[in-house]
């Protein structure tokens, strides 16, 4: 199949590579880039653990292909913050123990993130809704309600 | 002591930071191959041609393989971990699920017919495409409760049957003479609906065949992975010394991944035919389609009352669903963890039960998260909630008329099964608490006159956790040995590696694992790593399921521990020239009691390795192992109470409160206890009111392939918990812990379905089946409706 050539920058870093036009942005971070912490849970835009950012706002990546990607900026969980400086939701997750076997992980952090740039201050309402579209089957949801919130508290008083 | 402390969970940092490390995500020296199947596209036909020569010829193809080829390499068969056995005798009618279909038939829509090995994805699903084949369809039934009707089409029609085996247990006479003479008589039909764990991560395997050492290794998402390496002996034929099983981070098991699946056994299988490492990653439709399916319980069940309401027996007739082969751990359903609750948390002086395994042309069913108490506590809670609105006795108090008296303990049960220690009635009082029940009764009743349908759901159980004994559980039919094991190996520098046979998919054990060893070892619980899931590093192991690792693995922790400390402490006394019985070890020292003398835990285990200064009978080196049986199941008990409000005009129900009071025995992490059984709790309120693997009963498809036809539930689906904890210690293991995996998905079903027909119950609807989507529920009332006019 023809290949097309794509320049995406993925967490401030730019690749230049040529890809099928049916190479999922899935597949192109996973095994072309190596970015492995997108993960794909259903292929079919449900389950939300694909979910990356893309030029600010969140998008599926099992359901966009990487030409569409094309001069964006995208950003991955290994973009959000590193061991010694973890984003406020991250540490958030931590200590409120929004994750189990860590699988949807990733993709309820990159909403969630999307989430506090609109809201800094979500009711509990607010953020069953915002994760809607991400499926968790481990935590039964109330401790990733509570990380969330409790990331927005973080991130005010960081901002304050 | 950190045992009971909320610590942070060691393990979050790679996974928050995106890199944990997943079958799928793991990369080799040589390039990996990829797999694709051919499914059967019918749930029974007869397969009459395969042509595989347009495929072979495709781009990037490197094998393609059919069931002639396995039985031309000579593989072989499943074998059942825990077979069905006929107690009376007789042989049962086992037909293991085939790893591919070799006997030119297939039984349920995607039963694995070829398979295609090529460079990548794309090019393998191309290929499996253009595989031929050619079927003639043959009449099918994926129904259960119609697998014995008379007209109902034969799975293996060389058993003559769809039956696999009866069994029965408890008081048949006792149980009968009770019902005659009970005051009331309750009767439901108490079917359980078909459900599938849907771990977010999907199933992957990956096999690797290194040619020049003959070795052999599997990566795969699984939970028992020494298990695993012990049925390649029968797949591939491997002797367990030259495989090595890999369960890295896996996402979510729930007991689904717990079996030697078929597409496990074939991408190693491919890799050995095509020399290269070879990966399969479920898609979504493979997985709902292809991982084991639970629950799928027909029944129907009679309780009989005294004028006060106390249950005098309880008789159920079931027929347990195999799908259309028995799948490895099926039977453990069925013959074990099913009939053996039965009595839950009340003192039933008679029980008996007849359960009828049968074969229908769907997905073999095994394990979930609860493997057969979610279905006891729904049969017998329904029959009691029926039971409690028919004799105009209030729900609560009619349970708490019958629940089994502390000083009853240890408790046998009408069964057979001693539950060791509990307080039924200290549960249902803080949970009774908790509600507030008595207020919500008053609001339920405004409500009503309000023409608002408010319910009030209520059950109250025990589970049985932790297998073993090795001995119990070969009685009920393990055929392999319920212990586990764990090593711990202190480094010349005193810091501590801790090897276990359990598998921690979600559960946290690097952090409470951890907690137990700090607390016996007296060090800082960041001198402790652990490993599990890696046949090549750790001992043995028999895997995390059935709630079973702190009682089991956790205990081998504490146990190898100890006997690291009781040596370390032989040689420490040896070096401050003491006897070992004067030394405390606390902080990471030694200390002579009643003295300032000390000596640091490094520098012993230095000495331990390094140092010819030593008690003459002392052996060289600091590391234990300890293979440990437990000497009882543990028995963890629960009460759930929750409000359910279902809305006139949609029939749409809302789940407002859920309260569950746990008794788990001693808790080592509440953090991850709250996880747990927040978990359980969201899988259970899926299975009452949403999720079902239905099956078209015509035609036999599978009509729950994508999640936007399979409804897990989503963060607005469920309420916040409230949850309260009641401790009675577990007499079978010194830490007294008895599990808490489980609590969940064994009591929100009953305890949702109970809410709805108590909000209904006014309307006449006595029954409203699992799922209970506003469809059915609207038709139950209208049904109601018409039958009063
Ligand atoms: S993998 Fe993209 S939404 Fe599920
Ligand atoms: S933590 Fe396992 S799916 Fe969310």
């Amino acid at each position: 199949m023809e290949r097309e050539s794509i320049s995406v920058t993925v967490n401030g870093r730019t690749y230049e590579r040529a890809v099928e036009p049916r190479r999922l942005l899935s597949d192109f971070l996973r095994d072309d880039l190596r970015l492995t912490g997108t993960h794909v849970g259903c292929e079919h835009g449900v389950c939300g653990s694909c979910t990356v950012m893309m030029d600010g706002v969140t998008a599926r990546s099992c359901l966009t292909f990487a030409v569409m990607a094309d001069g964006a900026e995208i950003e991955t969980i290994e973009g959000l913050g590193s061991a010694d400086a973890m984003h406020p939701v991250q540490q958030a997750f931590w200590e409120k123990h929004g994750l189990q076997c860590g699988f949807c992980t990733p993709g309820m952090l990159m909403t969630a993130v999307e989430l506090l740039k609109r809201n800094p201050d979500p009711s509990v309402d607010d953020i069953r809704d915002a994760i809607s579209g991400n499926l968790c089957r481990c935590t039964g949801y109330q401790t990733i309600v509570d990380s969330i919130r409790h990331a927005a508290k973080l991130m005010r008083e960081d901002g304050a | 002591m950190y045992v009971g402390q909320a610590i942070r969970r060691r393990e979050d940092d790679r996974f928050l930071l995106g890199r944990g490390s997943y079958v799928e995500d793991i990369t080799l020296d040589d390039p990996i191959a990829h797999a694709a199947f051919v499914r059967s596209p019918h749930a029974h036909a007869a397969v009459t041609r395969v042509d595989a020569a347009r495929a072979a010829a495709m781009p990037g193809v490197l094998a393609v393989l059919t069931g002639e080829d396995w039985t031309r390499a000579g593989n072989g068969e499943a074998e059942g971990v825990w077979p069905v056995k006929d107690m009376s005798g007789a042989d049962a009618r086992t037909v293991n699920r085939p790893f591919i279909c070799v006997d030119g038939t297939v039984r349920c829509v995607g039963e694995i017919v070829a398979m295609v090995v090529a460079e990548d994805r794309h090019q393998a699903q191309d290929a499996a495409e253009a595989i031929e084949v050619d079927y003639e369809e043959k009449p099918a039934n994926t129904l259960t409760a119609r697998a014995l009707d008379a007209d109902t089409p034969l799975v293996h029609p060389a058993h003559g049957t769809n039956e696999v085996l009866v069994t029965e247990h408890g008081l048949k006479e006792e149980t009968e003479a009770a019902l005659a003479k009970a005051h009331h008589v309750t009767e439901v039909v108490v079917p359980t609906n078909r459900v599938t764990a849907a771990s977010i991560e999907p199933r992957c395997y990956m096999g690797h065949h290194d040619t020049v050492n003959d070795r052999y290794t599997v990566w795969t998402t699984n939970q028992a992975p020494h298990i695993v390496r012990r049925y390649f002996t029968k797949s591939l034929n491997i002797p367990e010394h030259k495989l090595r099983v890999i369960a890295p981070d896996v996402g979510g098991g729930f007991g689904m991944k717990l079996y030697h699946y078929p597409e496990e056994a074939l991408v190693l299988w491919g890799a050995i035919v095509s020399g290269r490492p070879v990966r399969w990653v479920g898609t979504r439709s493979e997985c709902l389609l292809g991982d084991t399916h639970a629950r799928d319980h027909h029944t129907v069940g009679r309780m009989g009352f005294d004028a006060e309401g106390r249950i005098l027996g309880v008789k159920f007739e079931t027929l347990g669903a195999f799908g259309a082969y028995e799948s490895q751990w099926n039977a453990s359903i069925t013959n074990a963890y099913h009939f053996t609750m039965l009595s839950l948390a009340y003192d039933i002086p008679a029980i008996h039960t007849t359960v009828r395994a049968v074969y229908t042309n769907a997905t073999p069913v095994d394990a979930y998260r609860g493997a057969g108490r979610p279905e006891t506590v729904y049969q017998v809670e329904r029959l009691i909630e029926n039971g409690a609105h028919e004799m105009g006795i209030d729900p609560l108090e009619l349970r708490a008329r019958n629940l089994i008296p502390p000083e009853k303990f240890p408790y046998q049960t009408a069964i057979g099964i001693t539950y060791d220690s509990g307080d039924p009635p200290a549960l249902v009082e803080k949970a009774r608490a908790l509600a507030n029940y008595d207020a919500l009764r008053a609001e339920q009743a405004a409500l009503r006159a309000e023409g608002q349908w408010m319910g009030i759901g209520i059950c109250a159980f025990f589970d049985m956790a932790g297998a073993g004994p090795v001995k119990m559980m070969n009685d009920l039919g393990a055929k392999i040995g319920c212990y586990d094991v764990a090593s711990v190996r202190v480094h010349p520098d005193g810091r501590i590696t801790v090897f276990a046979g359990s598998h921690s998919h979600g559960q946290g054990h690097e952090t409470t694992w951890s907690q137990i060893a700090a607390d016996r070892l007296g060090c800082n619980i960041e001198h402790i790593d652990l490993v599990e899931g890696d046949t090549d590093r750790v001992p043995m192991g028999i895997g995390t399921w059935g709630s079973r690792s702190l009682s089991t693995a956790g205990m081998a922790v504490y146990t190898a521990a100890d006997r690291v400390v009781a040596k370390s402490k032989r040689m420490a006394a040896h070096m401050l020239e003491c006897a070992p019985e004067d030394l405390d070890l606390a902080d990471g020292e030694f200390t002579v009691k009643g003295t300032d003398r000390k000596l640091s835990f490094a520098a012993v285990a230095n000495a331990s390795y390094h140092s010819g200064d030593r008690p003459p009978d002392l052996e060289i080196g600091l590391e234990e192992t300890s293979f440990f049986d437990p000497a009882d199941c543990t028995y963890p008990s629960a009460v759930h109470l929750c409000v359910v409000l279902v809305d006139p005009e949609t029939c749409a129900v809302t789940l407002r409160d859920y309260w569950a009071v746990d008794d788990v025995g001693t808790v080592i992490n509440p953090m991850v206890l709250e996880g747990q059984v927040h978990g359980g709790l969201a899988q259970g309120i899926g299975q009452a009111l949403m999720e079902e693997c239905a099956y078209d009963p015509e035609s036999g498809q599978y009509l729950a392939g994508t999640f936007m036809d399979y409804a897990v539930p989503h963060a607005e689906d469920v309420p916040s918990f409230g949850l309260d904890s009641h401790f009675t210690r577990a007499l079978g293991n010194p830490l007294g812990a008895k599990g808490a995996g489980e609590s969940g998905t064994i009591g929100a079903p009953a305890c949702v379905c109970n809410g709805v027909i108590d909000a209904l119950w006014h309307l006449g609807v006595r029954q409203v089946t699992q799922p209970m989507t506003p469809k059915k529920i609207w038709r139950a009332i209208e049904d109601a409706q018409r039958a009063q006019q």
